[in-house]
């Protein structure tokens, strides 16, 4: 299907070697430079399923909703490495299934093991469980790495919020980067408290293990 | 309460004081594609407020600007020349415009050729023109499902208007070969030729 330009031969006269040869160079240059070809592209046919909610956020960063099944081929090609799960109970088991089968780490940050009774499903982030997700966040062995909740709105959107704020974010473009992911019903006053709230000085960074993107917003 | 918000309030202040740069992303700032060294991001008009982040944390090497404005503000110039962009604006009202089928087809030969990396490819509010050329990079060159494409476009346009937009990227393909070399196809491409 692909069908090769044809460059004209130069009909140039040329006498004096030297020139000639600068003169193959040149040509040569000019064929290394544009090998273009017309590609007819055939997209592929099988339809790859993103998650709800699914962005990117930085090189290797993704956040999304829970994914399911009907998502699973989609994230085989992330090559992901951790799953930061944001949610006090425990995701469906095709994904606990899917993180075993392939060999993805799956953090539960949100879920206190020491909370007891006092430890309720709907009960939203606190400064704990955001810094359990950071101190993930910042160190790029991690990486491929999709941070989820539920929907991927409000937990996601406070712990990816309050990576911005490390990352010196001006706070109004943290609000609008999570309100774009809240849907109708718009945003949550208290996510974004706790987003300005964050004490970013209590996630340590260290240089020889964070990622590139965090290492260029600090520098 | 009180006191909480107030302890936060103080230790903020002490923490910008520590560092004073703040940075502000373009509106509607994200990648489309970081699942490799190639990354494409996309975002509304980059104003003078947002150079700082462009210039210091991103080490872009093109731009590409889908949209109408033909006078270019002299600081976006300057800007340009400053970071030593490749620029391509790629003249755009809407979908509905003659050349459109065209302009789309440029916009991918720019992205399918590695040596451009990395892109930011702009609009004017980062909504719905580089909702199509994203909607479009995610259909053909990555394969993903309509419904898919449908959902991130209604995540940076609020579901505000855009039926035209989802129409023409259902409809939308590749009519015309195009010309690229195929030694420095980006990464991330899920297509056959």
């Amino acid at each position: 299907m692909t069908t090769k330009q044809i460059h004209s031969p130069q009909t140039s006269i040329l006498n004096d070697p030297f020139k000639e040869q600068q003169h193959h160079e040149q040509e040569q240059e000019a064929v290394n430079r544009k090998e273009e070809q017309l590609v007819h592209i055939i997209p592929s046919t099988e339809k790859i399923v993103p998650p709800l909610n699914f962005c990117p956020v930085e090189r290797y960063l993704y956040r999304s909703g829970q994914p399911s099944p009907v998502n699973f081929p989609f994230l085989s090609s992330l090559n992901l490495r951790t799953i930061i799960w944001l949610n006090n109970e425990d995701p469906q088991d095709s994904l606990l299934e899917f993180c075993d089968y392939n060999d993805i780490f799956l953090q539960f940050a949100a879920i206190n093991p020491d909370g007891g009774e006092d430890d309720n499903p709907w009960d939203g982030l606190n400064e704990k469980s955001i810094s359990n997700a950071l101190k993930t966040l910042v160190n790029k062995e991690n990486y491929p790495l999709l941070v989820c909740c539920g929907m991927g709105r409000h937990r996601t959107g406070t712990v990816i919020g309050c990576l911005r704020r490390i990352m010196k974010w001006n706070l109004a473009s943290c609000s609008e980067e999570y309100r774009r992911f809240t849907g109708s019903r718009g945003g949550r006053i208290l996510v974004e408290l706790l987003i300005e709230g964050f004490d970013t000085s209590k996630i340590e960074i260290n240089e020889a293990t964070a990622p590139e993107f965090m290492l260029n917003a600090l520098r | 309460m009180d006191d909480k918000i107030d302890g936060n309030a103080t230790r903020k202040e002490t923490h910008c004081h520590e560092s004073p740069t703040i940075y502000i992303p373009p509106l509607n700032f994200a990648p489309i594609v970081n699942s490799s060294q190639d990354i494409i991001y996309r975002s509304g008009f980059p104003m003078p407020l947002n150079y700082p982040y462009l210039l210091n944390t991103l080490n872009l090497k093109t731009i590409i600007y889908l949209g109408d404005k033909v006078d270019l503000l002299p600081q976006y110039t300057e800007f340009i020349e400053k970071g030593e962009y490749q620029f391509h604006h790629l003249l755009m009202n809407s979908t509905t415009d003659k050349n459109i089928q065209e302009l789309m087809e440029e916009m991918l030969e720019l992205v399918l050729d590695k040596r451009n990396y990395p892109i930011l490819i702009h609009s004017n509010k980062g909504k719905h023109r580089i909702g199509v050329a994203a909607g479009i990079i995610r259909k053909i060159l990555q394969g993903w499902s309509i419904t898919g494409i449908y959902q991130e476009y209604g995540i940076f346009t609020g579901n505000v208007k855009g039926e035209m937009d989802l129409e023409f990227i259902n409809s939308f393909c590749v009519r015309n070969p195009l010309k690229v070399d195929p030694k420095f196809l980006p990464s991330f491409i899920n297509f056959e030729t």
